[in-house]
């Protein structure tokens, strides 16, 4: 029996394989998506770990609420005089750990895009993590030191000279030491100690601390020592021995990459679906092909059971072998994962790979399922096989093709997709039970969608052959007629690359809808000409630069802002600042309360809110609300007006002014400088003036036009919606996959017939075009379906995204292109299975039965 | 009956040959397995003329038409076909002949099923895109008796229907010779009737040349010429005198 199946999956060998191929894609990025997240992961947790060494009690600042960028509150350097008298503690030490900007000698970063960038001070040596491989420890004004990797990207040695940006000016230090961190790698991240007045001074934490670090004397235990320290300290301070602080650090970034485990999960997920089609076509066709085998081995005294089990054996091998292929795979894919990542500037920490057991296992659980459960249906067919079959001089046509069951099934199915996405849109977007249910509502729709899409082939291919026809006559008619002849095999292929279209498309028109949003609030509400902002994109920068820009000639207001979140009633709450008194000059909005005047008449300890807040609250102008900041301080606010919607985020839900946000939100750098040009002036001279005002004392700031502020955004918009192509292009290499194995089955049932027309006259050029033809029918079926299920998707999403200022826009070119492309990519698929069909010999062709 | 056909053929065609081969050898695989399917075969077919090759199962029969038609490449030999030499065309070049040349009609109706009975027939025209010539179409049709068939598809038609099918298809491009292997051997008497007395047809009215592989000695008797194989060799060629001196004959050769 298990020899039986063997000879034949080896019979059967290139259609085994490529229905291997249809789930290895899957398995890869599943497997590789672990082992990229575990092999970051363990970087980090070394990190932290060797960050900790020597160090048996660590003190920072709770946050009450985590910010976007990572950052924690620092602390009065004065509790370090209470730490030292503990008793037990033989060494106490402040340290400031703080984000900046670390150039080298062309003013460049040191890191690459989006990795961080720390300024740290030293410590005592018992206490310092990083080892020195090379010079010494700074020790007084105008030294610094750098990490290793970080100097050798950027080609720096000792005695070069290096730039830090903290909150103030930049300064020159020359590179005194290189660090390491016992050989762990920071990916991208770089880090640059000085000593700890200097680094206090260039983070603008004069008398305060990030962090304490102390070491106990022998014979008091961390814990010991842990509980005394807490007993002096309040308790807005965290008290950790040293391993326990570098766990939570640790858990903290495992939090922040199980997103992209998702994410790439996520799509993994979509590429298994695309190839579960695949896999559920290739075993319907073989079994309609191994007909009257069944009914032999029927009439030799198989039992139905038997029948299932070789099938169901088959593609357990074959989901075996894919998922074994698929971690090999994998393996390279978390590899060439981190690599997309570091090119886009966002490069992880790693050492060797690391395969988790949980990896493997996962992998070939899915991979042996969905094999399974994708030919459970064609398995089950083949038990219907009688034994008079075997007698039978036609191969069966596949799949009957029951109606009314296939109506109902996807009615309801249909129904209940729609109704789970409409709950969705009804209830409100937010949350990842939202997505789930999303994503759940819209599988069911594709699915019913697929299951009903048998009935729809026939008119839909002869539309679609239509123009083919007229262009290649004969050839065209016989293609349209080809991929009519068994429609839910049509149906099917064409359903796998639908699915992977209508998600390129979906995400096509959402950028575009974001861009175009962006554009119009840009040219809406930024009634400035200038923007100033840092060169990295998301990194802020010191306040002083802004002010230096309103000193300019030429500009008439130039007017900071930054953000944070901030607790709203317990919840996490995006928080932006406005300069009072040039606000006005430089954005305008529309409001449900108040008006442009509100902003300039803001004072310290009022709020303007957002409508979102201001339903939630129940609060309108001349009411109070009480937010508490990161510290975990509260303090109540009266709100003076209400923003209507439509912002995109170039508000927060709650809009404070510029010192308010410093003093008691402790956030002291400005996220963006919104500039006014003087009546008169020369917009491009001034934009000039002011770049050449701040290259000097604030290198990583740049200063761009609206033009240029709309490109800088597009570019992001465009570098994720690269991503997520790649990311796609996975199901629908898949779904091409699909195309080219079931022409070669297509081909292989109808040798007879290819012979026969080559001998009646047909040229092989005229085959393969037939062939080619077929494919693009089926792949502009599947395109289009896909694109109009896209964009419907969208808009149905767009819906209640409206009121945040998100209008949709269709990128019909764009989307003229998909589908161009995908016909284009139907010809590709069909490359192979054409010239195997041109290649048939006449003679075995026509005496094959 | 036979003596007046004979006659009129005289009169009316020049007597040339269409087909010529010579020392047509075949051999397939190599070392133990190897298999001489011809072992030196010379045969030409004149024009207007209506060969049957017979012989045992084995004999080289397929092997010898396959090869005379350009399916098959000889191990050695040479074949002419209406004056051009084709074994060594390309695969080009062999399209080309059987388009313009050649008519096939095989074992197994082998028709499209997705076309009708009359797109099956002009097929052969599709392909090469050229225009069908109406009035000849017509009477093909009409003469094969599927007038009240055009329009129906293959799975409609009966198996002598579909087999008369593919001689009408076989005809449309009015070919140098037709070729049809057992194009009997899946249908009743009473169809087979009916497609012989097609190809007779064929050669006395539309002076077409055909030859056909057969194992029935009725059918071979439709025939102006009987040649016969055995293990590969020409062991006779001469005019069928009956049905039941073809079986005697293939008792000697058995
Ligand atoms: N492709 C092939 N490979 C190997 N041997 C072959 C091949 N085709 C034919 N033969 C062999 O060549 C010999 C002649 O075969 P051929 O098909 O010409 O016989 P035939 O006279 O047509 O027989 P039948 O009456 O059974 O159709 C046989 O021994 C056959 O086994
Ligand atoms: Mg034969």
């Amino acid at each position: 029996m298990l020899s039986l199946t063997f000879k034949n999956l080896w019979a059967r060998k290139w259609r085994s394989i490529m229905t291997a191929i249809a789930v290895v894609f899957g398995i890869a990025l599943v497997a590789g998506t672990y082992v990229l997240t575990d092999t970051t992961t363990q970087a980090f947790d070394e990190i932290f770990v060797k960050s900790n060494e020597g160090t048996d009690v660590a003190i920072t600042a709770r946050s009450e609420v985590d910010q976007e960028d990572g950052s924690t509150p620092s602390f009065s350097a004065s509790y370090l005089k209470r730490v030292k008298r503990v008793d037990g503690v033989e060494l106490a030490a402040g340290t400031v750990f703080s984000p900046g900007a670390i150039l080298d000698r062309e003013r460049d970063s040191t890191g690459g895009g989006f990795s961080p960038q720390f300024i740290s001070s030293t410590l005592p040596e018992r206490l310092e993590s990083l080892d020195y491989v090379e010079g010494t420890v700074p020790a007084g004004p105008g030294q610094a030191s750098l990490d290793k990797a970080a100097a050798e990207r950027s080609d720096l040695g000792l005695g070069d000279v290096v730039t830090l940006v903290g909150t103030g000016k930049a300064e020159p230090f020359k590179l005194v030491g290189l660090t390491e961190l016992g050989g762990a790698s920071f990916g991208g991240t770089s880090i640059a100690q000085v000593t700890l007045p200097i680094a206090q001074r260039l983070t603008g934490k004069q008398g305060e601390f990030d962090q304490i670090s102390v070491a106990a004397e022998s014979g008091v235990s961390p814990e010991q020592l842990r509980d005394r320290i807490s007993e002096v300290l309040p308790d807005d301070l965290r008290v950790e021995t040293g391993t326990e602080n570098a766990e939570r650090n640790a858990d903290d970034i495992r939090e922040g990459l199980s997103f992209l485990t998702i994410a790439l999960l996520a799509f993994a997920a979509i590429a298994l679906f695309v190839g579960s089609f695949v896999i559920f076509n290739v075993f319907s066709i073989t079994v309609a092909h191994r007909t009257r085998e069944f009914g032999m081995l029927r009439t030799l005294g198989s039992s139905r059971n038997q029948i299932l089990r070789t099938v169901l054996l088959e593609s357990f091998i074959i989901g075996l072998v894919a998922s074994v292929v698929g971690i090999l795979v994998g393996l390279g894919l978390a590899q060439g994962l981190s690599a997309i990542l570091a090119a886009v500037g966002a490069e992880l920490p790693a050492n060797a790979l690391v395969v988790l057991p949980r990896t493997i296992i996962v992998s070939f659980l899915i991979g042996i399922g969905i094999t399974m459960i994708a030919s459970l249906i064609p398995a089950i067919r083949s038990t219907r096989v009688p034994p008079i079959a075997a007698l039978s001089e036609t191969v069966a046509a596949g799949g009957t093709s029951r109606v009314l069951l296939r109506g109902i099934v996807s009615a309801v199915l249909a129904v209940v997709g729609l109704a789970l996405i409409a709950v969705v849109l009804i209830g409100g977007l937010s949350g990842g039970s939202a997505a789930l249910k999303m994503g759940a509502g819209a599988v069911c729709v594709l699915v019913a969608i697929s299951i009903f899409s048998p009935q729809l082939v026939r008119p839909a291919a002869s539309a679609v052959g239509a123009p083919l026809e007229r262009v290649g006559g004969l050839i065209g008619r016989l293609a349209r007629e080809n991929s009519q002849r068994n429609p839910s095999r049509t149906a099917v292929t064409a359903a796998a690359l639908m699915i992977g279209l209508a998600l390129v498309s979906f995400v096509t028109v959402f950028a575009s809808g974001l861009s175009s949003s962006v554009d119009k609030v840009i040219e809406q509400n930024f009634v400035g000409e200038l923007v100033i902002q840092n060169s990295g994109g998301f990194l802020d920068f010191p306040p002083k630069a802004v002010e230096a820009a309103g000193e300019v000639e030429g500009v008439e207001a130039a007017s900071g802002q930054r953000y944070a979140t901030a607790l709203l009633d317990g919840k996490g709450t995006s928080i932006s600042s406005i300069e009072p008194s040039t606000v006005a000059e430089v954005v305008t909005f529309d409001w449900n309360e108040g008006s442009d005047q509100s902003m300039t008449a803001l004072q310290d300890d009022q709020v303007i809110i957002s409508e979102g807040v201001a339903d939630s609250q129940g609060a309108g102008a001349g009411d109070r609300i009480s937010i508490t900041s990161q510290k975990g301080e509260s303090k109540e606010f009266e709100v003076t007006a209400v923003i209507a919607p439509g912002t995109l985020g170039l508000t927060g839900d709650l809009v404070v002014t510029q010192d308010t946000i410093g003093r008691f939100f402790g956030v002291d750098l400005d996220s963006s400088g919104l500039v006014k040009v003087a009546d008169g002036a020369d917009v491009d001279q001034v934009q000039q003036k002011i770049e050449d005002a701040l290259k000097g004392p604030f290198p990583t700031v740049d200063v761009l036009n609206q033009q240029e502020l709309k490109d800088s955004q597009q570019e992001q918009i465009n570098t994720l919606l690269a991503m997520i192509y790649v990311l796609l292009a996975l199901a629908v290499v898949v779904s091409l996959v699909g195309i080219v194995v079931t022409l070669i089955l297509s081909i292989y049932e109808r040798t007879r017939e290819l012979g026969m027309l080559r001998a009646v006259g047909m040229s092989r050029r005229q085959i393969r075009r037939m062939v080619r033809y077929e494919a693009v029918i089926t792949a502009v079926l599947g395109a289009i379906a896909g694109l109009v299920i896209g964009v419907i998707f969208a808009f149905l999403l767009g819906i209640p995204l409206e009121g945040d200022g998100f209008t949709l826009s269709y990128p019909v070119p764009v989307l003229v292109v998909i589908l161009i492309l995908t016909a284009v990519a139907g010809v590709i698929a069909a490359i192979y299975p054409a010239r195997k069909a041109s290649r048939l010999d006449i003679l075995e062709a026509i005496s094959y039965e | 009956m036979e003596s007046t056909l004979e006659e009129r053929r005289q009169s009316e065609t020049p007597r040339s040959e269409i087909v010529v081969a010579r020392g047509l050898e075949r051999t397939f695989g190599t070392g133990e397995a190897q298999v001489r399917a011809l072992e030196g075969v010379d045969v030409a077919f004149e024009r207007s003329r209506y060969t049957s090759i017979m012989g045992p199962s084995g004999s080289g029969k397929s092997t010898l038409m396959h090869i005379l038609a350009g399916l098959d490449r000889p191990t050695a030999g040479t074949v002419e076909i209406d004056g051009v030499e084709i074994t060594g065309l390309d695969d080009g070049e062999l399209t080309e002949l059987r388009r313009d040349k050649l008519g096939f009609v095989f074992q197994f109706f082998n028709l499209l099923p997705v076309l009708t009975a009359e797109e099956n027939i002009l097929l052969p025209l599709s392909i090469a895109r050229r225009k069908p010539d109406r009035e000849w179409v017509d009477l093909l049709i009409d003469r094969v008796g599927l007038d009240d068939r055009r329009t129906h598809r293959p799975s409609e038609l009966s198996g002598g229907q579909q087999q008369r099918v593919a001689v009408a298809r076989a005809l449309v491009t009015k070919p140098a010779v037709l070729f049809a292997d057992e194009p009997t051997g899946n249908l009743d008497s009473k169809s087979s009737d009916d497609v012989l007395r097609l190809l007779r047809a064929a050669v006395d009215e539309f002076d077409q040349t055909v030859v056909m592989v057969t194992h029935e000695p009725d059918a071979a008797a439709h025939g102006d010429r009987l040649i016969a194989l055995r293990d590969g060799h020409l062991v006779h060629d001469a005019p069928p005198v009956s049905a039941d001196a073809v079986i005697e004959l293939l008792k000697t050769l058995a």
